[in-house]
């Protein structure tokens, strides 16, 4: 089941963002993104390189639950993500729901740092393969209020061999207000090192 | 005004000036280090009697490195003077009787809103973990088992996962140490995944306080510290949290 769509936790901003993307989505430049809690189960044969013990993998794939999409409705991260293959940058709407509470009111650090990871996640791993994160350095400007939503924008600065260098801000929805700057460094696995 | 709020205690940080408008600040003391000593804050932290559940205590689902570490720095606050953090569901009940100062507050708070950390409630499902505080080190040490709810790799613990376990970390430290409530940024260098479900070790250090600002780091290692999972640095801006008004 595709978690990215809409579902009735989302607010009129979150539907009105997503509506926005979709409609740029009409001619091709922008593409959504679909997301799955099980998200590997479309990719064992690039995992099973990386994670020698392949029975292990199997089991641990098909249980597999990617930490963002655990949550139930409208409580955790809800989220949906937008490519644009031209300009090699994703866009993530993101509202963060109640079970993400850092100081009262306004939504924790690490879940930001989460959502941060995850959209220039996206971004490195359509422009480069499997990679994982090296880097992650986030300043933050503003706090978000809980249960907002807010706009990820999110690209690739430079390639250097198997280094990837992404950055990505955090912005309101009308573009005014700016709570978060992120520089990254993503590395491409090597298959010939095994990660454990 | 949230923004507004915000910016004018972000200026008073780095300029130490009293605004010329009526006083609204009426605890930022330029002349003084901050108010509460991290005895007091402690103390208010660790109340004698708590009628909430604390979160931070051993069950079926910790490993037995988790079990055994738990153990021995369950000694050392009898002997060393580490203090074992309580944890509970939201951090308005770390906080009673106090609130967020400069207008922050919010007013209506739904009572289901919980800690991103507390999330996941099923017993070893998602972030079990237990903070020992060192009062007059001001150093922490954080005994983390992500659950199968917290993956990225299978098998692994989400990155974003283990930045929030540390943010965490900083936060309640960098609180106790020297009143940090919000984080200004976080560097973080991931060398090795956690497997979910194994023991990491955070070691926290305050490194300093200066100009309103605490910096902060931590390493997050295996118990037998040969493997590192990732090095984090941070700053936070020290706030003080104001009483709340008798209603």
């Amino acid at each position: 089941m595709d978690l990215s769509l809409p579902n009735p936790s989302w607010s009129k901003d979150m539907r009105l963002l997503f509506d926005q993307f979709m409609k740029k989505s009409e001619d091709g430049s922008w593409k959504h993104l679909p997301s799955y809690k099980n998200k590997f189960s479309r990719r064992i044969e690039d995992i099973k390189v990386f994670f020698p013990d392949a029975k292990l993998i199997k089991e641990k794939i098909s249980q597999a639950q990617l930490f963002p999409r655990n949550f139930e409705e409208g409580l955790g991260f809800e989220y949906a993500m937008f490519h644009n293959h031209a300009e090699d940058r994703t866009v993530c709407i993101f509202q963060g729901g109640p079970y993400l509470q850092g100081a009262p009111g306004f939504l924790h650090g690490g879940a930001i740092a989460t959502m941060i990871d995850s959209t220039l996640g996206m971004t490195a791993l359509i422009a480069g393969g499997i990679v994982m994160t090296a880097n992650l350095n986030i300043n933050f400007k503003r706090p978000i209020p809980l249960c907002s939503v807010v706009v990820i924008n999110s690209q690739v600065d430079k390639v250097e061999g198997r280094k990837l260098f992404l950055s990505c801000n955090i912005r309101s929805v009308d573009e005014q207000t700016l709570y978060s700057e992120a520089t990254s460094l993503f590395v491409k696995l090597d298959p010939e090192k095994s990660l454990t | 005004m949230i923004r507004r709020t915000f910016q004018v205690a972000m200026s008073l940080g780095s300029h130490r000036v009293l605004p010329g408008a009526p006083c609204v600040l009426p605890r930022l003391n330029p002349t003084s280090a901050f108010g509460s000593s991290t005895d007091s804050l402690v103390s208010r932290f660790c109340p004698e009697k708590m009628d909430m559940k604390d979160y931070a205590l051993p069950n079926a689902s910790w490993c037995p490195d988790m079990l055994n570490l738990y153990q021995e720095f369950l000694e050392k606050t009898k002997t060393d003077g580490w203090i074992k953090l309580p944890s509970f569901k939201s951090n308005r009940d770390h906080i009673q009787g106090l609130k967020l100062p400069f207008g922050l507050a919010v007013a209506s708070d739904k009572n289901d809103w919980r800690i991103c950390t507390r999330c996941i409630q099923e017993e070893g499902q998602g972030y079990e973990y237990v903070i020992f505080f060192h009062p007059s080190e001001k150093k922490s040490i954080c005994l983390f088992q992500p659950g199968p709810y917290l993956e990225g790799a299978p098998g692994f613990a989400h990155g974003g996962s283990l930045a929030a376990m540390m943010d965490e970390v900083f936060s309640k430290t960098a609180y106790l140490a020297g009143e940090g409530l919000f984080t200004l940024s976080l560097n973080i260098r991931f060398k090795n995944l956690i497997p979910v479900g194994s023991l990491a070790v955070l070691n926290v250090d305050v490194e300093k306080i200066e100009d309103q600002k605490l910096y902060i780091s931590c390493i997050a290692q295996s118990r037998d510290q040969q493997r590192v999972y990732a090095k984090c640095s941070g700053v936070f801006l020290q706030l003080q949290l104001e009483e709340e008004s008798s209603q």
